[in-house]
């Protein structure tokens, strides 16, 4: 890659966007306001372009006539919505099933989708069990088809979309030769591109809600993504117990056990789909999914039940994780309640 | 160059000289002769040949790519970095010419789509259905009344399949509450009232300040008929369609309130076209917003509907009932005084609205795009025909001279 030198004048500004039921933010160092600007616009508009097209919330984007027609016939997609779909089957045939985004009608049966989640009926979730299954999706390369083989498959890009999102509009960012920028979907995926001046990278800190102000570990990013997942963005809790929105495909129900995944990889796809296969794997397959992946690491934060009932430990997981842990902070109990504040 | 050549249209090798880079690149001549064209059976691949793949065109594109059997087959544009984006996109090394006349040289091209600015469109059409191609053509079809004319003139000499990009027609849900209206469902339309409000300059970034004019098209009386063309032709097209004929007259008003960066064109426009029968449609459209804001109003006797780009909604008054009052309780016992304020009753013009059923809305350019194949396949001229291009682009051609000299221009109409 070319290095693109940094203007000695280059200040730091930021601009935000709205899209994908949440706020990007771009960090970008430019000359002047203007120039950022002038970057900034393309940046965004090539996220709200990506939005368009992978939308399960839009009726004219690609994934939603996807979702709509392929369980009738073949549907012939572009290049780009093709490549995106085999990526995700990738994802979802090395991770045993822990990521699908075949979970729409899961999303649904829950209530996750426009919603805040609710617990439900065995009925419910029977009839949903027919309707998910990345094995249940068929890609024809040659003919750049889509088919589903189960009538009320539906796709939810949830667990990718916005890592995705990211790497398009870094693309931008680069032929724009923005030399130092950071771009954030609203936290959970994030690129550093470059570095700020004198600086060997940005630095990215990982909070952890159960263990105080400050950050269990700050990590320096260049040319990388980081990506987390975590329960703070939907959930409930219901007799007492706390239910979250990130699905195991192959239960149906939402993953136990687990409270945080950070994930770094060079594409913000990759690292958004890795924390959420991370976060629904069991610990072998967890190990399995870093394996060959030499540039990708992980900080995995599990729940231990220890002592009286709904008390909980956290502990965590390093894999390959470039910076130290606050263990002792960590170990700070977090009960049920606190949880949902998470 | 003064007001009268410019109303009138200039010559294309002018206007080429206009754009920089683009008179040795485009050409200059009309097209080469026929290339013999081989025949379309329903299920063979349709080649697409596509000039003029900068950002509308590359959306065509992108829909084209989720249409079956088709390829993208060959590229051609003046501005030679949209090649590398059309391979990325397409997936592969499409074949590029700088010349359109080279590009229709090529005897494996089945259909030709045009997406260059507009000056162009009419020479390149036609060149294009002489070779014995058909031609999805952006709107407008021409730039001067008189190339829309011999759009029209080429289509119904050569026969060939045209349809113009006003994709608007193919969204499903316009399409079905169209219907409605044409059924009476409002009784009869009298007005239409569209406005398309951006939130921004209406700019594209020049790589470079010599590539401004090719760039930046949009923004020069030279090159462009401004936003009443490029965005207000799609919404006179809707009102052609409604009330079943062309506009007569158009009066229209235009200044640059803003953008004083060097455009020519106004950074906000409005135009009031007359159909028969006192009918109108007023279009409007600015650049300083808070929100892209697009809708059409369409006004009948019995109701109004609203059209956005995402679904139609139906209006219908309340109708007005008289009952017989009560002698006792209102003269005996008086009537009683209060506050008046009751939410429903603020704004009691807006009937409660009858959402349309509309099919979950497929993109209407994706629509559109399949449409054409298909009438290309079976040699149907389609829904957005050469007369519906010709409806709109007569206007807007016509609209420029009342816009910019805020007048009464009568718009000539089509020839049988």
């Amino acid at each position: 890659m070319d290095t693109i030198t940094l203007n000695p004048d280059a200040q730091l500004y930021c601009t935000t966007h709205p899209a994908m039921g949440t706020e990007y933010s771009l960090y970008l160092y430019a000359p002047s306001r203007e120039q950022a600007a002038a970057i900034a616009r393309p940046v965004f508009e090539e996220v709200d372009r990506v939005d368009g097209l992978l939308s399960n919330y839009q009726p004219g984007s690609e994934l939603s006539r996807i979702n709509r027609e392929a369980f009738q016939h073949d549907v012939t997609t572009d290049p780009e919505t093709f490549g995106f779909l085999a990526t995700c089957l990738a994802w979802s045939e090395r991770s045993r099933g822990a990521f699908d985004i075949s979970v729409g009608r899961l999303m649904k049966a829950w209530k996750f989708f426009g919603a805040s989640g609710a617990v439900p009926s065995q009925e419910e979730l029977a009839a949903a069990r027919a309707d998910v299954g990345w094995e249940k999706i068929r890609l024809d390369r040659g003919q750049r088809t889509v088919r589903f083989l189960a009538a009320g498959i539906e796709l939810d890009p949830g667990g990718v979309g916005k890592g995705y999102a990211v790497d398009r509009a870094v693309r931008v960012l680069r032929a724009k030769q923005a030399p130092a920028a950071l771009l954030s979907a609203g936290s959970s995926t994030i690129y550093a591109l470059g570095a700020p001046p004198g600086e060997a990278g940005w630095k990215v800190r990982v909070p952890f809600a159960g263990a105080g102000e400050d950050p269990i570990s700050t990590v320096i990013l260049r040319d990388t993504s980081l990506s987390t997942a975590n329960l703070s963005e939907k959930n409930f809790v219901h007799d007492g117990h706390f239910y979250g929105a990130i699905m195991d495909p192959r239960t149906l129900r939402p993953v136990e056990g687990m409270a945080q995944v950070t994930a770094i990889s060079p594409s913000a796809t990759d690292s958004d789909a890795l924390s959420n296969a991370l976060f629904v794997s069991g610990p072998e397959d967890r190990a399995l999914l870093l394996d060959g992946r030499q540039q990708d690491c992980a900080l995995v934060i599990r729940e231990k039940q220890c002592g009286q009932e709904k008390q909980f430990a956290a502990e965590y997981e390093a894999i390959r994780w470039p910076a130290e842990v606050a263990n002792g902070q960590i170990a700070a109990l977090a009960n049920a309640k606190e949880k949902v504040k998470l | 160059m003064n007001r009268r050549s410019l109303l009138q249209g200039l010559s294309f090798s002018m206007l080429a000289a206009k754009l920089p880079g683009a008179s040795s690149l485009y050409g200059q001549a009309e097209g080469p002769q026929a290339a013999p064209s081989r025949r379309i059976a329903a299920n063979d691949r349709v080649n697409i040949g596509f000039i003029g793949p900068g950002s509308r065109g590359q959306e065509l594109i992108r829909q084209l790519l989720r249409t079956p059997g088709v390829e993208i087959a060959a590229q051609c544009d003046v501005y030679e970095p949209r090649f590398a984006e059309v391979n990325e996109m397409v997936g592969k090394k499409v074949p590029a010419h700088r010349d359109y006349r080279e590009l229709l040289q090529r005897k494996d091209i089945d259909a030709i789509f045009i997406a260059t600015p507009p000056v162009f469109h009419a020479s390149y059409a036609i060149a294009a259905m002489k070779s014995g191609r058909p031609v999805y053509c952006e709107k407008t079809i021409g730039f001067t009344q008189e190339d829309s004319q011999n759009v029209v003139d080429a289509v119904r000499k050569t026969g060939q399949v045209f349809q113009v990009g006003h994709q608007m027609r193919y969204a499903s849900w316009i399409r079905d509450s169209i219907e409605r209206v044409h059924q009476g469902e409002i009784g009869e339309p009298t007005q239409v009232y569209g406005y398309w409000h951006r939130s921004d300059n209406w700019r594209r970034e020049a790589p470079n300040p010599s590539l401004e004019h090719l760039m930046n098209w949009r923004l020069y009386r030279e090159s462009s008929g401004g936003l009443l063309e490029e965005l207000g032709s799609h919404h006179i097209d809707i009102a052609n369609w409604v009330f079943k004929e062309r506009p007569q007259t158009i009066l229209g008003a235009s200044s640059i309130a803003v953008y004083h960066d060097g455009r020519t064109v106004g950074d906000n426009v409005q135009a009031v076209l007359g159909y028969s029968k006192g009918r109108r449609m007023f279009f409007s459209s600015i650049t300083d917003n808070g929100l892209m804001a697009d809708q059409l109003w369409i006004y009948g006797t019995e109701g109004s509907l609203q059209i956005t780009l995402e679904d139609a909604t139906f209006y219908k008054q309340t109708s007005k009932t008289i009952t017989e009052a009560s002698h006792s309780d209102v003269v005996q016992k008086g009537v009683a005084t209060g506050a008046s304020y009751s939410a429903d009753s603020a704004m009691p013009y807006r009937g409660p609205g009858d959402r349309l059923q509309a099919k979950p809305g497929e993109d209407a350019t994706l629509t559109a795009c399949k449409s054409f194949v298909e009438c290309v396949r079976s040699k149907q001229q389609p829904f957005a025909n050469v007369e519906v291009g010709f409806g709109s682009a007569i206007a807007c051609s016509t609209g420029r001279a009342a816009v910019y000299e805020e007048r009464v221009a009568k718009i000539p109409q089509l020839p049988a």
